[in-house]
Formats: C-alpha cells, structure tokens, sequence
C-alpha cells in the first residue's frame, strides 16, 4: 500500500495513519492542488509519479515519511 | 488520564491554551472535585466508555467527557444531555472520523426534545442559536471540546475544515414548543413524548431565509415552500451537486403557522420541500461540471434523497426570518439525521459544590 497524500495534509496523514495503527505506512508527497489542474497537469505528475509508486511498492525506494508515534487511547 | 499542576487557576488556562485543549475562548479549570461531581451527574462509572473518538482512535470515557464538560461550563445536570450527544457521533452513520476531518465546514447541529430540555434551560425561541443561553452554549461547546480533546480534531492539522464555522463553537438548540403547531421532531421520530430526545445532523452554518406572510393570497405557504426550497437547493451546496445527505430546516412560528393554516403538517412540509428543492441539470453543469454528470441537461435534480432526509424544527422567534441548515452531504452514511434517547434514569442528584 502506498497512500498518497498533498501538501496541507500531510500532518494529518501522519496522525490518520498513527490513528490506524499504521505508522509506517508509506506515503508520498504530492504537490497542492491536484483536483482541477487541468487533464495536462493531472498527466503529467501522474507520469513523474507512477514510478516512484512501484518502486516504493516493491521496496526498491524509500516513502517521503518517518515513521510516526503509536497513538494515546 | 494525566493531571497537570498549576500554581493557580490562571496558570492552569494558560496551560489548558498552550496545550491546545480549549478552543481558543477561556475554560473552567476541571479540577478533581468539578469533574467528579459530573461524572457523579452521569451515574456511570468514570472509566465507562461511550466508543473510539476519531480520527484519533481515543476512548470516550466518562472522565475524559465530564473533564470537557466541566472545562466548557457545564452544569452536571447537562451531562446525561452530553453523553446521549456523544453517543449519537459515535455511531458508524454519524461517520465521525471523516466529519471531523473533512474540508468542509460541517458541524454537529444538536437538537434536544422532551422534558430535560426545558429541565435544563434550553432556549428554543429569540436567539435561540446566539449567545445568551448557558445550557444551549455550554452543552454544544462541551461536544465540541470532547471532539477536540478526545477525537483530535485539531485545525490544520487533523481537522481540515478550509475556513471552518462558528457553529464550530457550539450549536445546540431546542424546539420552541410552545408555539409550535405540530408534535416535537422527536415524537415525529417515533419517541414517546415524555421521552428526552437527541437529535444529532452534521451540518454547514445557517442560511437566512426571509419571507412574508399574505393571510389574502392562498399560495402563501407555497410561496414560503418554495423560497425554503430555494435555499436548500441554493447552487453554493454539497447538497444540490452531491445530490445526498440531509438538511436542518429551522421554521420560525410565525412561518409554520402559515403552513398549518394551510392544513399541512410536519411530514407534509418534508415532502413538498423534497419535491421543490431542485435544479436543473444545465444550470449545475454550468457552475461545477465535474459534480453535474451526465444526462439531459433539462433532468429536473432533487438536491435531497427523499423527504425523510429533511429535518423540520419549530424554532426561533416569530417574524420574517426562518433558517436553513445544508450539509456536507459525504462520508460513507452520507450524513443522516441521528436520534438518540436521553439516558436520565441513571443520573445521581449532585449534592452542591462546596
């Protein structure tokens, strides 16, 4: 699994995937906005960004995250 | 849970603020006694948990609601009103991890029915939904500050709201009873009368709605249905493009006397707002195609599921101005209107503080 995760939001992917149980969960940075960049924008970061997926994926490359803190319940 | 210690109760709130536990306004510092004496108020024991709050994954025990009550100055009789509220939002439709999460600016709207309403003090008439009114402020604040403190909704960081509300602060109300035409909402929902009720819906902040009366033109109430349906379907909506969720129509007595002079009851303002708020799909295509889809740009589109997905509330005082509350219109349930009954039976009469 690879979750995919824009700029503003990247603290909160860090405390859902705390929240979940899975810190280490590996994610990546993508810039902001992604939504109504236009067909062109969407094509071309999808393409820059597609290798990096199979390689995280496939362990050959390191996510962007650390590893975060186990939750307080 | 953790105890800070303070030299006094003024270096006490700054530590609450720095922590990040208030939402920005001062809190009553919840010492031992004051939260004991809600937990007392709840006839459960303090370790007793209502459910996991998101998006942190925390237990809602009844110590950590009753810290929260007190720190947003509850009285101990408002708990049971607190816990029934919590428990609603910690239903799975409620979608509580996601509500809290999301960009948009939805909000618990709390609406309580039956005795321990007016038992507590709860304002239903003039400004009902303003400042003025300690239980209606302290009760939606305490929910709000559990949602901070328990589930971690924390702006910018957890919770993603782009601009947020001031229904954020607190939205609690009940209904003006007394010069209502019809039975309370919650006896709509099944309730027995003499049953305290909860009525929980996640929505945007309120829409005015201004409209006059004409006692000589017999289309008075359509008129007022359809200027309510307007604002429901208003093209600024989750609900109007998502097409999902459900609304808060707050109707002033004034106004729903001009429809029960009309002969129409609560179930029949739902249906005719169901059938009224829509738009076409052309006009939706034309301001947001991403959410418009395909289809005939003549498709006549109901912004609302079906008329159960219409809250009607008596409220407010009488005059020109009734309200309409839209609403994100997402998450997994796809924002339901949630009822749950008051658990009174429980509580402990809680002896005065000394």
């Amino acid at each position: 699994m690879v979750a995919l995760v824009s700029e503003p939001f990247w603290q909160q992917g860090d405390l859902i995937a705390m929240s979940n149980g899975m810190p280490d969960v590996p994610r990546l940075r993508l810039p902001h906005p992604v939504a109504g960049s236009g067909t062109a924008a969407m094509i071309a970061l999808a393409a820059k960004l597609t290798p990096r997926i199979i390689a995280v994926l496939r362990g050959e490359q390191p996510a962007d995250n650390e590893p975060v803190g186990a939750p307080s319940t | 849970m953790s105890t800070l210690t303070a030299v006094d109760e003024a270096d006490a709130l700054e530590q609450l603020h720095r922590l990040g536990c208030t939402d920005g306004l001062p809190v009553v510092i919840p010492t031992p006694e004051r939260v004991a004496r809600c937990v007392l108020a709840t006839g459960a024991d303090p370790t007793t948990s209502l459910g996991v709050m998101g998006p942190l994954s925390a237990l809602t025990t009844i110590e950590r609601v009753a810290t929260n009550a007190v720190m947003a100055g509850c009285d101990p009789d408002h708990m049971p009103i607190v816990v029934a509220t919590l428990r609603a939002l910690l239903r799975p439709e409620y979608d509580l991890s996601e509500a809290q999460s999301t960009t948009h600016s939805t909000a618990p709207l709390i609406v309580v029915s039956g005795p321990l309403a007016s038992a507590c003090g709860i304002a239903g008439g003039f400004g009902a939904l303003g400042p003025g009114h300690r239980a209606n402020a302290t009760i939606g604040r305490a929910v709000r500050l559990c949602l901070i403190n328990i589930g971690g909704a924390r702006p910018g960081a957890s919770d993603m709201a782009l601009l947020g509300q001031p229904g954020k602060f607190t939205m609690c109300i009940t209904e003006n009873s007394a010069e209502s035409p019809w039975e309370p909402c919650s006896v709509a929902a099944g309730f027995d009368p003499f049953e305290s009720v909860v009525t929980v819906i996640g929505v945007e902040g309120p829409h005015s709605v201004v409209f006059v009366d004409d006692a000589d033109d017999p289309d008075s109430a359509l008129r007022l249905l359809r200027v309510l349906a307007r604002a429901i379907a208003n093209p600024g909506s989750n609900n109007a493009f998502m097409r999902t969720g459900s609304v808060a129509v707050a109707i002033n007595p004034d106004h729903a006397a001009v429809l029960a002079r009309a002969g129409l009851g609560r179930a029949d303002v739902q249906r005719e707002l169901h059938r009224l708020a829509t738009n076409l799909r052309g006009d939706l295509r034309e301001l947001n195609p991403a959410f418009a889809g395909s289809g005939d740009a003549g498709d006549e589109l109901h912004a609302l599921p079906s008329p159960d997905h219409v809250l009607v509330l008596v409220a407010g005082g009488g005059g020109l101005y009734s309200t309409v509350f839209p609403s994100w219109s997402a998450g997994a349930h796809l924002n339901p209107i949630l009822h749950e009954r008051i658990e009174a039976d429980q509580a402990c009469e809680v002896p005065a503080s000394g």
